[in-house]
C-alpha cells in the first residue's frame, strides 16, 4: 500500500467538541467538496450514520460499544451539536458524500486493557502522550500556564475558539498545535490507531476514489501523524483481537459531557458552547445570553439584577477580555464579571446555582427508527406514562401508596434498583424530619404507605439498559433473574426470606413462589437464631401488609404457615442461642426483640409459647444475663410481670452475691426495653442505687464501660425521671433545689422543642387537608 | 489648595505615598507606554496592571515591584470596572490589602492616591460634597472662594480618582448622597447657583469591610452604582509569606529601626496564623480552635516588625522566638479571654510537637500565657 498517498487526502485536523473547530470545518467542506467524508469513530459504527443523522436525532447523544459475551464493558464516543465529528456526518449526508468512520472496531478498543474502560474519549486526554501522574501538571497546563493562562481551557478559548479563523489559517495553527502535544512520546496504542486509520483511509483511496476527493476528519494529533506521513504500517498488528460486541446509539447529556475533561474531550460549560455555536461562533452573543440567562434565574430566586446589571456585566466582561488581548469574551471573564456585577462580589451564587446553567441539563434523543432494545423500549414508556422524571438533574418527587397507579411505579422503581439501573434513589418515606434514612427495600418497603425519590436520567441509565438486555427482555424478567440468582447465593433463612421480600415488592411473582420454597428448606436446617427471627419478622410482615401488594399465586396461606412455622423454629433455638458469649450478644438481643414483636403483632404467631421461653430465660442462669434482663424488660412491657416481680427479680439479679460484670450485663439488656418503666419505680430505682454503692471500687472499674453503655440509652425524659427518683431515695428533697433547678431549665427547653414541632405538625395537616 | 506632590517632597514624612514612592516605577511605565489611554488616565490599563503586578523584565530600566501579590483576575477586574461608568468597591476581611490596592491604584491611574474620605460614624454630607469657610462665608456672602470642596468635589474637578475608605461605618443617609455623585456625576452647589460636573477620569474606589460589627448596609440602589471585587484572604503560605517579609523590610527601612528577621521565624509565624485561621493544622490532621481577633496578613506584618524592633531595642540584636512570642501575644489576644485560651491550646496540642523554632516558641509562649 503506497503511503505516499496518505499526505495527498484533504485532512483536517480538529478538536472534539469545539465550536470554532466545527464552524470553520463546515467552511471547509463546502470548499473541497469531498465525495468521501472519513471521520474518527468505531469503523464498526459506521451503520448509525443514519440514525445519528436522522430529522428526530437530537444531540447530546452517544455511540455506545457495549460487549455482548457476558461480561460487563462499554465504551461511549458521545457527540453534540457541535462537535466537528458531528457536522462532518451531517454535511456529508446533506450533500449526498459518502460517509465512514475509520477508527478501529468498538470490540477492539473494548478489548485494550485502559484504566478507564468506560469511557471512550477519556482516553484522548492522554492524546499526545502526557500520561499524567497525580501531582506533576499535564503538559497542556504547564503550556497554558507559560502563556500566562490560567488554565488550559481558558488558553484554548483565548487562542483557538475564540479568533474568527479561516480555514487556510486554521488548519496549520491546529497542525502545529498537534505538534506541540506530539512533542513528548506518543502512546503506542495511538500511534497503532494511527496505523489503522491510514489504512483504512487507503483503502477508500485504492477502491478507485481520487485521494483529493478524500476528506479525513480525525483528532488533530492523529492528523499531524498523517501529514507528516509518520506512520508505522506494521504497528497494527500489535492491536488486541476484538471481543464480542455490539453498537448502538443512546441520548446523551451536557452534565455528562462536561464531567469528561482534558484535551479533547468534553467541555466545561457545554450549553454556553451550544449558545455560541447557535450564535454562529459569536461569543460576545454566547455571553451576553448566559448573562441575561443569569440575571433571570437571580431574579426568580428573589434577588435584585436589573438589566443595566447585566448591560455592566456584558460590558465588564468585554472589557476584561480586551485588557487579556483575546478576541471576545470567555468563561473566564463571564464569571468574573458575573460576580463583580451581578452577584455584588460574592461568589457563592455563582457556584450554588448560577454556573449549572452554562452546563446545562439538556438530554439528547435518538431517533425512534434505532431498535430500541426492550428494555429501553419497556424504561421509556413507563417514565412517559408514569410522569417520571427526564432530565439528567436530580428531581424529587413523591409516591403515596394507596392507589393501583402508584404502586405500579413504586414497582418499576424498585425493580430498577433491584436490577442495578441507576435512575432512581429512595430517599425517604416522606412524613417528616423524623424519618431516618431506611433501607430501600425489605421489611422497611412493606410498611410504607408513602415513598419519596430523588430520580435522575444519566447516560449510564441507558447504558445499563443495554446492558443489562443479556438476562431478559423485560424489566420484570430481569429483576426476577436478578433475584434468582441471589436466592441461589443465599444461604441462611434470613436472606431467602429477604430475597422473597424483595419479589413481593419488585411484583416478581415467579421468584416469590421460589423463595417461599428456600426459607422453609432453610429453616429446617437453620440453627441461626438471628436469620429465623428475622425471616419470622419478614414473613410475618407479609402476612400483615402483603396484601395490598402485587401477590403471587401461592396465596397467602402459604405465607402464614410458612411464617407460623419459621417463628416456631425460632423459639426452639431462644434458649440455646441465649447461652452465647459477650461477641454474639448484640445480635441475639436484637433477635429476641424481633420475636417479641411478631408475637405481639402476628396473631398466628405462638405468643404463649414465646412467653414461655421469655421467662425461661429470665429465670435461666446459664444463659448471658443481658438476655436475662431483656427478657425481664419485655415481659414488664407486655404486662406479664406485674411491678412488684419485676422490682425483686431486678434486686435479686443486682444483689451483691451476684458478680457485677454479670450485674451491669443484665442491666443493661433490662434497660434496653424499657427504660422509662424503670426509672419510675422507685424500688427499682433503689436496688440500683444499692447496687451501685455497693460495689468495691476496682470492681466498679471494670464493670464502668457495661454500665456506662447501659445509661447512655437513657433519653433525656427517663434521665429526669431517674433524677428525680434518686432525690426521692435518698432524701434529698431540700438540699437537691440545684439539681431541680437544672431539671426545670431543661423542661423548658424540651416544651419549646415541642411547641415548635406541633407546629410544623400543624402546618403538615393543614396541607394536607 | 497646594498639590499634595510637592509637599512630601519638601518634608520627610514617615510614609509617603504611593505616588511619590514608587515615583520613578511610574515615570518609566508611562515613558514605555504605547497603549491607548482612557480619558484622564495617566496610564493604559495593561500600565496600571503592570505597575500593581510588578513585571519581570524591567520597563525603560526601572524594576516594577510587585505591589499586589494575588490573582491577576481580580487586579483586571478593578482595572476594567474603574475604565468603565461604575465605580469599585473592594470588599473583604480586614487587613487583605483593599485600602493599599486602592491607593496604588488611584496612584498609578491618577497620579495621585491622597483625595481621601475616610468614613466614620461622623462622616457627614459636607465631607462627601462640600462645606464653607465661615469667616470668609459671613464677610462676603456665598462665593466660589468661600467654598471648601471635598476630596470627592476635587477629583471631580481634576478628572482624578476619589478613594472613600469604609463606607460602610457611614451612615446609611450619608452613604445615599454618593447615588447623584455615581449616577449624574456632578454635585449642584444651590448657594452659588452652580453645577459642578465630573471632568474625564473621574471615578471612585471604595473600600468595605465585611466582619466588622455595627456595619450599616449599603441600599440596594447605591450598590447599582458599584462593581464589587472580594478581595480574598490569602491562602498560600509561601505567596503569604512573601508579601509579609517584604512589606516588613520596607517598614524597616521606612522607620529606619528593627533588625531583620530570619526567615524560618516568618514561616513559622505565617504557619501558625494560617493553622489559626483555618481551624485546622496544615496536615489536616489537627483541629484547633480559631481565635475571635482578626487574624490577617496586615496583622502579620505588624507582629513581624514589632518583634523586629523588640529585638533591636530590648533584644540580643537579633530577632528570636523570645521577642515573636511577646508580639504575638499581644496581636492575638486583644479583649477576648477565649483567645488566649485558643493561643494556649495551640501552643500545647501543635507548637509542642514541633521541632526547630517551634519549640523555642512553645517554650517563650508558655510563660506569657500563663493566668
Amino acid at each position: 500500500m503506497d503511503f505516499a498517498l496518505l499526505s495527498r487526502v484533504q485532512h483536517f485536523p480538529v478538536r472534539h467538541h469545539s465550536p470554532r473547530t466545527t464552524a470553520v470545518l463546515q467552511r471547509w467542506l463546502e470548499r473541497v467538496k469531498p465525495d468521501v467524508v472519513l471521520v474518527e469513530g468505531p469503523c464498526d459504527a459506521t451503520g448509525m450514520v443514519d440514525v445519528l443523522c436522522d430529522g428526530q436525532t437530537r444531540p447530546p447523544v452517544a455511540i455506545l460499544g457495549y460487549r455482548t459475551d457476558g461480561t460487563p464493558a462499554s465504551s461511549l464516543w458521545p457527540f453534540a451539536a457541535y462537535s466537528p465529528e458531528y457536522q462532518a456526518l451531517k454535511w456529508a449526508r446533506a450533500n449526498g458524500a459518502r460517509v465512514e468512520f475509520i477508527d478501529i472496531p468498538v470490540g477492539v478498543s473494548l478489548a485494550v486493557d485502559r484504566d478507564a474502560p468506560g469511557l471512550g474519549l477519556e482516553a484522548e486526554a492522554m492524546e499526545g502522550g502526557t500520561p499524567a501522574p497525580d501531582d506533576t501538571v499535564p503538559l497542556t497546563d504547564a503550556f497554558a500556564r507559560s502563556q500566562g493562562y490560567r488554565s488550559f481551557e481558558e488558553f484554548w478559548e483565548a487562542a483557538f475558539e475564540a479568533p474568527d479563523w479561516s480555514p487556510e489559517q486554521f488548519r496549520p495553527v491546529l497542525l502545529a498545535w498537534a505538534d506541540v502535544i506530539n512533542a513528548g512520546p506518543r502512546q503506542g496504542y495511538h500511534r497503532q490507531r494511527d496505523a489503522f486509520m491510514a489504512r483504512k483511509v487507503l483503502e477508500v483511496v485504492a477502491g478507485g476514489v481520487a485521494p483529493e476527493k478524500v476528506a479525513v476528519v480525525a483528532g488533530a494529533a492523529h492528523i499531524a501523524a498523517f501529514v507528516a506521513n509518520d506512520v508505522e504500517p506494521a504497528l497494527e498488528a500489535k492491536l488486541p483481537a476484538g471481543v464480542p460486541c455490539a453498537v448502538t446509539v443512546i441520548p446523551f447529556s451536557f452534565p455528562r459531557l462536561a464531567e469528561q475533561m482534558g484535551y479533547g474531550a468534553g467541555n466545561r460549560a457545554p450549553h454556553f458552547y451550544q449558545k455560541a455555536h447557535d450564535a454562529h461562533c459569536d461569543f460576545r452573543r454566547a455571553t451576553l445570553e448566559v448573562l441575561l440567562d443569569f440575571a433571570s434565574h437571580l431574579r426568580v430566586r428573589g434577588f435584585s439584577a436589573s438589566l443595566s446589571d447585566v448591560l455592566e456585566a456584558y460590558r465588564l466582561a468585554v472589557m476584561l477580555s480586551d485588557l487579556r488581548e483575546k478576541s471576545a469574551p470567555g468563561l473566564d471573564e463571564l464569571r468574573e464579571a458575573t460576580v463583580a456585577t451581578l452577584c455584588r462580589g460574592d461568589a457563592t451564587h455563582v457556584d450554588g446555582f448560577l454556573w449549572k446553567s452554562v452546563i446545562g441539563h439538556q438530554v439528547g434523543q435518538v431517533a425512534s427508527r434505532i431498535g430500541q432494545n426492550s428494555l429501553q423500549a419497556e424504561f421509556w414508556r413507563e417514565v412517559g406514562e408514569r410522569r417520571l422524571p427526564r432530565t439528567d438533574s436530580p428531581e424529587t418527587f413523591a409516591l403515596r401508596l394507596n392507589n393501583e397507579v402508584e404502586v405500579g411505579s413504586s414497582v418499576f422503581l424498585h425493580r430498577l434498583r433491584v436490577a442495578g439501573i441507576p435512575y432512581a434513589t429512595l430517599s425517604g418515606t416522606g412524613t417528616g424530619s423524623r424519618s431516618q434514612a431506611t433501607e430501600a427495600g425489605g421489611y422497611a418497603a412493606l410498611t410504607r404507605v408513602r415513598e419519596s425519590w430523588q430520580a435522575q436520567w444519566t447516560p449510564s441509565t441507558d447504558v445499563a439498559l443495554v446492558e443489562k438486555i443479556v438476562l431478559g427482555d423485560s424489566l420484570e424478567g430481569v429483576t426476577t433473574r436478578v433475584l434468582q440468582e441471589r436466592l441461589n447465593l443465599a444461604k441462611t433463612t434470613a436472606e431467602a426470606a429477604d430475597v422473597l421480600l424483595e419479589s413481593v415488592i419488585t411484583g416478581c411473582p415467579q421468584t416469590v413462589a421460589s423463595a417461599l420454597r428456600a426459607c422453609d428448606a432453610h429453616a429446617a436446617t437453620d440453627a441461626d437464631l438471628p436469620s429465623l427471627a428475622s425471616a419470622a419478622r419478614a414473613l410475618s410482615g407479609l402476612m400483615a401488609y402483603g396484601t395490598s401488594r402485587a401477590h403471587s399465586e401461592v396465596g397467602d396461606e402459604a405465607v402464614a404457615s410458612l411464617g407460623e412455622k419459621t417463628f416456631g423454629r425460632a423459639l426452639l433455638r431462644v434458649r440455646e442461642a441465649s447461652a452465647c458469649d459477650a461477641e454474639a450478644v448484640p445480635r441475639v438481643l436484637e433477635a429476641l426483640r424481633t420475636l417479641h414483636e411478631v408475637a405481639l403483632s402476628q396473631p398466628r404467631a405462638d405468643k404463649a409459647g414465646w412467653y414461655v421461653e421469655a421467662r425461661g430465660l429470665m429465670e435461666s442462669h446459664a444463659v448471658h444475663p443481658a438476655t436475662s434482663g431483656l427478657a425481664t424488660g419485655l415481659l414488664y412491657l407486655a404486662r406479664e410481670l406485674p411491678e412488684s416481680d419485676v422490682a425483686l427479680e431486678v434486686g435479686r439479679r443486682l444483689s451483691l452475691a451476684v458478680e457485677p460484670a454479670d450485674a451491669a450485663a443484665y442491666l443493661e439488656g433490662f434497660l434496653q426495653v424499657n427504660a422509662l418503666v424503670l426509672v419510675k419505680s422507685r424500688e427499682v430505682v433503689k436496688a440500683l442505687d444499692d447496687f451501685l454503692c455497693g460495689v468495691e471500687p476496682e470492681r466498679f472499674v471494670q464493670t464502668l464501660p457495661v454500665l456506662r453503655r447501659a445509661l447512655g440509652t437513657l433519653g433525656a425524659t427517663e434521665r429526669r425521671y431517674l433524677m428525680e427518683n434518686v432525690m426521692g431515695v435518698r432524701q434529698l428533697k431540700d438540699k437537691g433545689r440545684a439539681v431541680k433547678a437544672v431539671l426545670e431549665q431543661k423542661d423548658k427547653e424540651t416544651l419549646k422543642d415541642m411547641s415548635a414541632e406541633l407546629g410544623k405538625a400543624l402546618d403538615d395537616l393543614d396541607d394536607l387537608l | 489648595m497646594s498639590d499634595r506632590v510637592d509637599s512630601v517632597q519638601s518634608m520627610p514624612d514617615i510614609r509617603l505615598p504611593a505616588e511619590a514612592k514608587y515615583k520613578n516605577e511610574l515615570d518609566a511605565l508611562a515613558a514605555h507606554d504605547d497603549k491607548p489611554r482612557p480619558p484622564g488616565w495617566a496610564l493604559s490599563p495593561r500600565a496600571v496592571e503592570t505597575y500593581i503586578l510588578g513585571s519581570p523584565k524591567p520597563v525603560g530600566g526601572v524594576t516594577i515591584t510587585p505591589k499586589y501579590v494575588g490573582d491577576r483576575g481580580i487586579v483586571q477586574v478593578c482595572i476594567a470596572t474603574l475604565a468603565s461608568d461604575r465605580a469599585l468597591m473592594l470588599v473583604g476581611e480586614p487587613g487583605t490589602a483593599k485600602s493599599w490596592l486602592s491607593e496604588h491604584l488611584s496612584a498609578a491611574v491618577s497620579g495621585t492616591s491622597g483625595l481621601v474620605v475616610q468614613g466614620t460614624a461622623g462622616t457627614s454630607e459636607d465631607h462627601i460634597k462640600y462645606s464653607w469657610n465661615y469667616a470668609l462665608l459671613l464677610a462676603q456672602g456665598p462665593s466660589p472662594e468661600a467654598l471648601v470642596p471635598s476630596p470627592i468635589l476635587r477629583a471631580m474637578r481634576t478628572g482624578k480618582f476619589a478613594r472613600f475608605e469604609e463606607v460602610t461605618r457611614t451612615s446609611p443617609e450619608i452613604q445615599d448622597s454618593l447615588i447623584s455623585i455615581l449616577s449624574e456625576k456632578q454635585v449642584s452647589v444651590p448657594e452659588l447657583g452652580e453645577i459642578t460636573s465630573a471632568q474625564r477620569g473621574f471615578n471612585l474606589i471604595a473600600t468595605a469591610n465585611t466582619r466588622d460589627r455595627g456595619v450599616n448596609e449599603m441600599s440596594a440602589a447605591l450598590k447599582r452604582r458599584f462593581n464589587f471585587v472580594t478581595v480574598p484572604v490569602v491562602e498560600d503560605l509561601e505567596q503569604e509569606i512573601q508579601i509579609v517579609t517584604k512589606r516588613e523590610a520596607e517598614l524597616r527601612t521606612d522607620y529606619q529601626v528593627g533588625v531583620p528577621p530570619p526567615e524560618e521565624l516568618s514561616r513559622v509565624l505565617l504557619t501558625l496564623f494560617q493553622e489559626l485561621r483555618k481551624g485546622v493544622t496544615k496536615d489536616g490532621k489537627t483541629k484547633v480552635r480559631t481565635p475571635g481577633a482578626v487574624l490577617s496578613t496586615a496583622e502579620a506584618i505588624s507582629v513581624l516588625f514589632n518583634s523586629a524592633i523588640l529585638a533591636q531595642q530590648f533584644g540580643s540584636g537579633t530577632v528570636t522566638s523570645q521577642e515573636l512570642a511577646a508580639s504575638l501575644v499581644g496581636a492575638v489576644v486583644k479583649e477576648q479571654e477565649d483567645d488566649v485560651k485558643a493561643l494556649r491550646e495551640y501552643m500545647e496540642t501543635v507548637a509542642k510537637g514541633r521541632p526547630g523554632p517551634w519549640k523555642d516558641l512553645y517554650t517563650a509562649s508558655k510563660k506569657l500565657l500563663r493566668g
